[in-house]
């Protein structure tokens, strides 16, 4: 038995739903220098609205029911961050950075909570089960489920990579990080871009809402809260505004997490996430692969 | 379980925001107590003794007004308003029910029993204000308790008054460490659990190599800590001590380090929603042995969140609920001929507590409070549901009054 393998593949998950919720947090940072405070509750909004969907299509065969959920999740919770924007964010563009950093915790406050109202404070069961099944990679238990959140992780990294750097919308947003004011006067529907990188931060961490708990199979409306502070922490560690970092920053983390909780024990696996957030703040604040005041998306 | 033991001593890491009801309500609870708790307590204690005067302490030797005109007058404290309200109205109605059993026998001492009900609402200010209420009453003996943080500062009233209390549910290893002589718990406390959950894995499950995973929570943690002693004096090894976060949703570090260390059998000493997803991810690695969990998780729930398939096979450690106790038949009849509902996890023993103080009266053949804690303290191998009753020095039980249940197709069984 490979029990470092298996440890790789525990990593490799924590990693990939790490990556992208970080990725929603570096975009909006990286555009509006807003630390959107809310994103990890927007990933517990998408889980919600997945567990609806299995719910209501319990009849059908799994991978219907899978797939119709993470598509509809995904996109509400992509309205959600183009609602969120529209209402909370967008009228404080021009105030400074701490009032947008304290409405970024309201929302958060008022998600979380209003969540619990609607649907109470207990835990909820998934209503589908991952078969257990899997296969042996190199003398270590691989399940398929495993498999799928990592390749649907990676892929969609990948077709946001592609967006950013081969679409006009993306050559826009990453104008807009470079110089609002000059892109605008360039004639480029500023408003209608950010909105867009909410809607794409948003529908980054509804996913991983759905795939967390489908795999998990527990949520609640305080789920969010933990991760979402991970997912910062492997934001700034990998440089936040990059989106390179971004990836490298969650998979980085949940290498660093596993194999410190590996070695040290289980209770380590918050403080290994929290003291690399110091160092990195303290050491290199710019991140991994930041860079100081130059492009940033 | 899981609340009258975590009450005040889970204290879980700091809340942060706003948690589900339960654990809230503990905290809660823990706040409460911790700020108001002893202060409050002392000031109540002093004032009875003072400016009311006890009732039947002070008129100890004479006939006291609780026993007087042909009856006795017993007190029943437990939450019968607020979240553990169900739980308190299972307690008072099996006491009930024992009462009227024994009244229809003839009574005690020729005499009939009466009850008087007070409410202490799972809260340790409630409980305080409870008991006093009752012995101003001049009850001459209190049966119940079920919340430990509720239960533990009227204990101290009771303690002033000279009364003596048969606790019949709350368990934490607090109540009987304050060393108050009136004090009787007839169900087990953790060290009473670790005991069963190591002789269930060492002795008749042939385990070896055990693995004992908590959350870092007080009560979890001690019951580790005592399930490790246990299994060592079984000549069982310890091969992980792990702790974990309960908030979070990914034991899978954990549980590959458990999977190459091989244990023949892994004890989960928190509660059930971390422990759910726990067998879930367990099961999912196919980590070798068996598994099993602590009273903490015992909820319907912990097989609703690992999987049915998950769950197969686990075993629980638990106080005896009715359901479980062969000889319970005819109880749960009766029981539920009455009421028309079945007895809750803590009526059997409340029914036993409130036999065992009607005979522990008989036994001293007065109503005197310090006579009655004279038999409780002489009471050897009284019988009751799943074994006999006979206390250790300090107010606990002897034998380990803790069963193993299996769940069997999803639903919690007898091995």
């Amino acid at each position: 038995m490979n029990v470092w393998g298996e440890q790789l593949m525990n990593a490799l998950v924590i990693g990939s739903f790490y990556s992208l919720i970080a990725l929603g947090y570096s975009m909006v940072y990286g555009i509006i220098q807003l630390l959107n405070f809310a994103h990890g509750d927007v990933y517990m909004v998408g889980a919600f609205v997945g567990y609806g969907v299995l719910s209501a299509m319990s009849g059908a065969p799994l991978f219907v029911g899978l797939g119709a959920a993470f598509l509809f999740a995904s996109l509400a919770t992509g309205l959600l961050g183009l609602g969120v924007e529209r209402i909370a964010y967008r009228p404080l563009l021009q105030s400074s950075r701490l009032v947008m950093l304290i409405t970024a915790i309201g929302v958060s406050l008022v998600l979380e909570n209003g969540v619990m109202l609607a649907l109470g404070p207990s835990f909820r069961v998934m209503p589908v089960e991952l078969p257990r099944s899997g296969l042996s990679l190199f003398g270590a238990d691989v399940t398929y489920a495993q498999l799928a959140i990592i390749a649907t992780s990676v892929g969609l990294m990948l077709l946001l990579d592609a967006f950013v750097r081969r679409t006009l919308y993306g050559k826009a947003m990453r104008a807009i990080a470079v110089n609002p004011t000059a892109t605008a006067l360039m004639g480029i529907p500023v408003h209608r871009v950010i909105a867009l990188t909410f809607f794409i931060g948003s529908f980054l961490a509804g996913s991983a809402g759905v795939l967390a708990g489908v795999y998990y199979g527990k949520i609640n409306f305080m789920m969010g809260f933990i991760v979402g502070l991970k997912a910062f922490t492997a934001s700034v560690l990998g440089g936040i505004g990059s989106l390179p970092g971004a990836m490298l920053g969650g998979y980085l983390l949940g290498f660093l997490e596993t194999f410190g909780a590996a070695a040290l024990g289980g209770e380590w696996k918050d403080v290994f996430a929290f003291v690399i957030l110091i160092l990195i703040l303290t050491l290199k604040p710019t991140g991994l692969l930041g860079r100081t005041g130059t492009e940033r998306v | 379980m899981k609340r009258r033991s975590a009450d005040f001593s889970s204290v879980h890491p700091a809340p942060r925001r706003l948690r589900p009801g339960r654990r809230t309500i503990t905290g809660l609870a823990l706040l409460a107590f911790v700020l108001l708790g002893s202060g409050f307590l002392s000031a109540c204690g002093g004032k009875t003794a003072s400016t009311d005067g006890p009732p039947s302490g002070q008129t100890a030797g004479e006939a006291t007004g609780g026993s007087s005109g042909g009856e006795i007058l017993i007190g029943v404290q437990s939450p019968t308003t607020g979240s553990e309200a169900k739980m308190g109205q299972d307690i008072n109605q099996a006491i009930e029910l024992a009462v009227e059993e024994l009244n229809a026998k003839g009574g005690v001492l020729g005499k009939t029993i009466k009850l008087t009900f007070a409410d202490d609402a799972c809260d340790p200010q409630t409980a305080t204000a409870a008991a006093n209420k009752l012995v101003s009453q001049g009850v001459v003996a209190v049966v119940g308790g079920y919340c430990s943080g509720a239960t533990l500062p009227a204990t101290g009233v009771y303690h002033q008054a000279g009364i003596p209390m048969v606790v019949t549910a709350a368990n934490s290893e607090k109540i009987p460490a304050q060393g108050y002589p009136e004090i009787f718990l007839v169900n087990g406390t953790t060290k009473h659990q670790a005991k069963r959950a190591a002789e269930y894995m060492v002795k008749e499950q042939g385990a070896k190599r055990i693995a004992l995973v908590h959350d870092n929570s007080a009560f979890a943690r001690d019951l580790a800590e005592a399930t490790k002693q246990e299994v060592e004096a079984l000549g069982g090894e310890v091969i992980a001590f792990e702790a974990v976060n309960s908030d979070e949703n990914d034991f899978t570090p954990v549980i590959s380090k458990l999977k190459s260390l091989k244990p023949d059998a892994t004890y989960w000493t928190a509660y059930y929603s971390a422990g759910g997803l726990f067998i879930k991810q367990f099961k999912t690695a196919k980590v070798p042995g068996i598994i099993g969990v602590g009273d903490g998780a015992n909820d319907k729930m912990l097989v609703a969140i690992a999987g049915k398939e998950n769950a197969e096979g686990t075993f629980i450690t638990m106080s005896p609920s009715a359901e479980f106790i062969p000889e319970a038949k005819a109880f749960i009849e009766r029981y539920y001929a009455k009421y028309g509902e079945e007895p809750g996890p803590y009526s059997a023993l409340s029914y036993d507590g409130m036999r065992l103080l009607a005979d522990a009266i008989e036994r001293a053949g007065s109503t005197e409070p310090a006579a009655i804690v004279r038999a409780l303290r002489e009471t050897k191998d009284f019988p009751v549901f799943g074994g006999t009753i006979t206390f250790n020095p300090d107010g606990t039980i002897q034998k380990s009054n803790f069963i193993v249940v299996v769940v069997k197709n999803g639903e919690f069984a007898l091995p």
